[in-house]
């Protein structure tokens, strides 16, 4: 798992063959750290970002694209050769095989089409089961979990493989805000670079290095969640809780509002 | 700008063989259908199995290859888990699968005035390999109560028992293979763009 | 094929003996039945059948697999005692029907068989389970592909009619109101149907897609390994499929020379 990590998106634009709408339309972007959140209203053509990212739209999907995505330099398509990509799909039930007898053999599934032995594969699952607090379910069929576990093991399929770079398609959504908090805290720990759609702001704008806006398949701004929240003033974007709170409070750090808890309780320290 | 066309990798040509990785997860799918269509029409108490629709669906989406394997599929996986008979007429479900691929092909399945004219072919194709089946087996009954006392009624008259086992299974199939043409027909329209164009693969 | 959340408990021989094996005596037995062509031998082959169907000492799920063609037996013994063509000699009568022991005995052959293939396939379905058939099949090289589509149709089943009682307890919820005419039955199956068609195929894309990206065609996949160790597999089939095809020369012969 590389630590450098760029992405660089150059006037990128994706149709889906049988549609007339472009999901796509002229992105250029330039990554900045390895934790990028994706924000954006429905049809924003977030998802197909992620799909073109993964090698779905093109290949799985029927799809033109033009325009260039590079990875560390190397071209999108020579870059996945050589690397490991895991996306996590916006529906968890899907992400999983379908013919696994238990959460054990479903987690094991993406090892074994790698060839790995049972020991490696032993390791690794019960690595992956630690890190999402499945380990007590790996005996349960994948069929009888609830959709918060449905969606933990998912993610741990994903994670199973130790993958180059992580995409994340609304991974908390089936989540209780309990099983929410333990998943980005656990993001945090994470050394592998990821891109996440997300609709927790506050979440995001703690987490993630840089935060892209898109709306209808265009780019609206990509910059830190400091920038993003400073500048961007949609009504169909939404905003951090605690940019709210601190905007009713009129509570301001280095003359913007604060768009995360520790900035929130920075500024009213420093008001005092 | 230049332009990346990238064909679906899994275009492969009508009658072939090679199973596409969207194929794969279809049929199963279609086979649950099938099993839901079942069940909906003995829960409604319709004349008719409707255990055929999930076949149609798969064909219309995905050629001949998959309509007939979902149907050989079904009838396999229902006899080694409820009728064990069931796994001979797997010929018959393959057969539909085939016709219907073939039909829709040549449009039939476009306009809602040619449908009939698919639905009786079709119901003709099933009669045709149901028959020998029944025959061998149940000696030309079907077990559906009206289609036996068709039967009964003819054989009583001397009427040959392949013709009569023959008219058996045609009347009846001509019923269901009618509403499961149409009730195709209908969802296929509905069916979302992105779906349609995922499982058909085509190149523009 | 038993679900796996079933607790197996199976005696040690039924275990050993492998999947394949197991769908090739059900062959056997079939052919086997076919090849008897009068209603003693007929018997001869159904009473060992059904020995080997007791043995899964599960009589109830037995009972539930003959019941299912059970009522059409029945019609056939009396339609073919009444009407078969080859009826000449009277049995019995009731009321005015004179029952003929040509046709009865036709009926009673044909249910022989029937119910051969019933109980040697209940052998199979009560002494295997999905995974364990999904594993053995793979290693004795069907393609990940081939396995998935044969084998995932088990798991769907049982999702597809959890997501049909939801509907239909939707359907309730709402109080539709149970039609009568035909085609107002019909006409109140498709809003149903249809999100249930819709949801089922778009999981199958999404799924498509989620085994595509986890590699499954990967080139270096390997089967899962076995858990259970079969008693001399190859053999069994061999020896299985040469007694199939003896059973098909007599057959044979027995059309030719008749």
């Amino acid at each position: 798992m590389s630590n450098n990590f760029q992405l660089t998106i150059s006037q990128l634009s994706l149709r889906y063959l049988g549609f007339e709408n472009l999901a796509l339309e002229n992105i250029s972007a330039q990554s900045r750290g390895k934790r990028i959140g994706i924000i954006g209203p429905s049809h924003a053509g977030k998802s197909s970002l992620l799909a073109l990212l993964a090698g779905i739209a093109g290949k799985m999907i029927p799809a033109k694209f033009s325009g260039s995505v590079r990875i560390n330099g190397e071209e999108l398509e020579a870059w996945r050769s050589q690397h490991e990509i895991a996306l996590l799909l916006q529906d968890p039930a899907s992400q999983l095989s379908g013919l696994a007898d238990t959460v054990y053999d479903e987690l094991a599934f993406s090892l074994l089409n790698q060839g790995k032995s049972d020991e490696e594969i032993e390791s690794a699952v019960k690595r992956a089961a630690d890190q999402l607090d499945l380990t007590n379910l790996l005996d349960q069929s994948p069929n009888q979990l609830s959709g918060g576990q449905t969606q933990r093991v998912a993610i741990a399929t994903a994670l199973v493989t130790e993958p180059d770079l992580l995409l994340l398609d609304d991974p908390t959504s089936q989540m209780d805000p309990l099983g929410r908090q333990h998943f980005f805290s656990w993001l945090e720990k994470l050394s592998c670079p990821f891109l996440l759609i997300s609709n927790e702001l506050d979440d995001l704008a703690d987490l993630c290095d840089q935060i892209w806006v898109l709306k209808d398949g265009r780019l609206l701004m990509a910059d830190s969640p400091q920038e993003i929240f400073r500048q961007l003033d949609d009504p169909a974007i939404d905003k951090p809780v605690a940019w709210k709170m601190a905007k009713k409070l009129k509570l301001k750090l280095d003359g913007r509002y604060p768009v995360n808890a520790h900035e929130l309780k920075e500024a009213a320290e420093n008001a005092n | 700008m230049d332009s990346k066309e990238i064909s679906s990798k899994n275009k492969a040509s009508f009658w072939s063989f090679k199973l596409s990785a969207h194929a794969m997860t279809l049929i199963p799918a279609a086979v649950g259908i099938n099993y839901v269509a079942k069940a909906f029409a003995e829960g409604l108490k319709l004349p008719v199995w409707l255990g055929s629709l999930g076949t149609f669906l798969a064909s219309m989406l995905a050629g001949p290859v998959a309509g007939a394997i979902s149907g050989f599929i079904n009838n396999v996986i229902y006899g080694l888990t409820l009728s064990p008979v069931s796994t001979v007429y797997a010929l018959t479900s393959i057969g539909i699968g085939l016709a219907v691929a073939w039909l829709n092909q040549r449009g039939f399945f476009k306009r809602p005035v040619t449908v009939l004219p698919a639905a009786i072919l079709i119901a003709l194709v099933s009669a045709l390999i149901s028959t020998p089946l029944n025959v061998i087996f149940w000696s030309g009954q079907t077990g559906i109560a009206w289609g036996d006392a068709l039967f009964a009624s003819l054989v009583a008259k001397h009427v040959n028992i392949w013709i009569a086992s023959f008219l058996d299974e045609f009347v009846l199939d001509l019923l269901d293979k009618t509403v499961v043409a149409y009730l195709a027909f209908l969802i296929y329209k509905q069916l979302p763009k992105r779906l349609v164009y995922f499982f058909k693969g085509t190149e523009e | 094929m038993r679900n796996n959340a079933e607790d197996l408990a199976l005696p040690a021989w039924q275990a050993a003996i492998d999947p394949i094996s197991k769908l090739l005596l059900i062959l056997l037995f079939t052919l086997a039945a076919f090849t008897a062509g009068n209603l003693p031998s007929a018997i001869i082959v159904l009473a060992a059948s059904f020995i080997l169907a007791l043995l899964t000492k599960n009589l109830h799920a037995l009972w539930g697999m003959c019941a299912f063609s059970l009522f059409l037996i029945l019609t056939m013994l009396l339609i073919q005692g009444l009407f078969w063509p080859g009826n000449h000699t009277a049995a019995f009568s009731v009321a005015s029907l004179t029952f003929c022991q040509e046709g009865l005995d036709h009926a009673a052959l044909l249910a022989c068989r029937i119910l051969t293939i019933i109980f040697s396939s209940s052998f199979f379905i009560q002494t295997t389970t999905i995974s364990e058939n999904a594993r053995y099949l793979e290693n004795s090289g069907l393609s990940y592909q081939q396995v998935y589509v044969l084998m995932s149709v088990c798991y769907i089943l049982p999702q597809m009619q959890e997501n049909l009682r939801k509907i239909q307890l939707a359907q309730k919820a709402r109080g539709i109101a149970p039609a009568k005419s035909l085609l107002s039955r019909i006409k109140n199956l498709f809003p149903v149907l249809l999100p249930l068609i819709v949801k089922s195929f778009q999981q199958a894309m999404n799924r498509s897609i989620a085994l595509q990206l986890r590699g499954y065609a990967n080139p270096k996949r390997r089967a899962a390994s076995l858990k259970q160790e079969y008693w001399k597999d190859k053999f069994c089939h061999r020896l299985l499929i040469a007694n199939c095809l003896v059973l098909l020369g007599v057959k044979a012969c027995l059309i030719i020379f008749n």
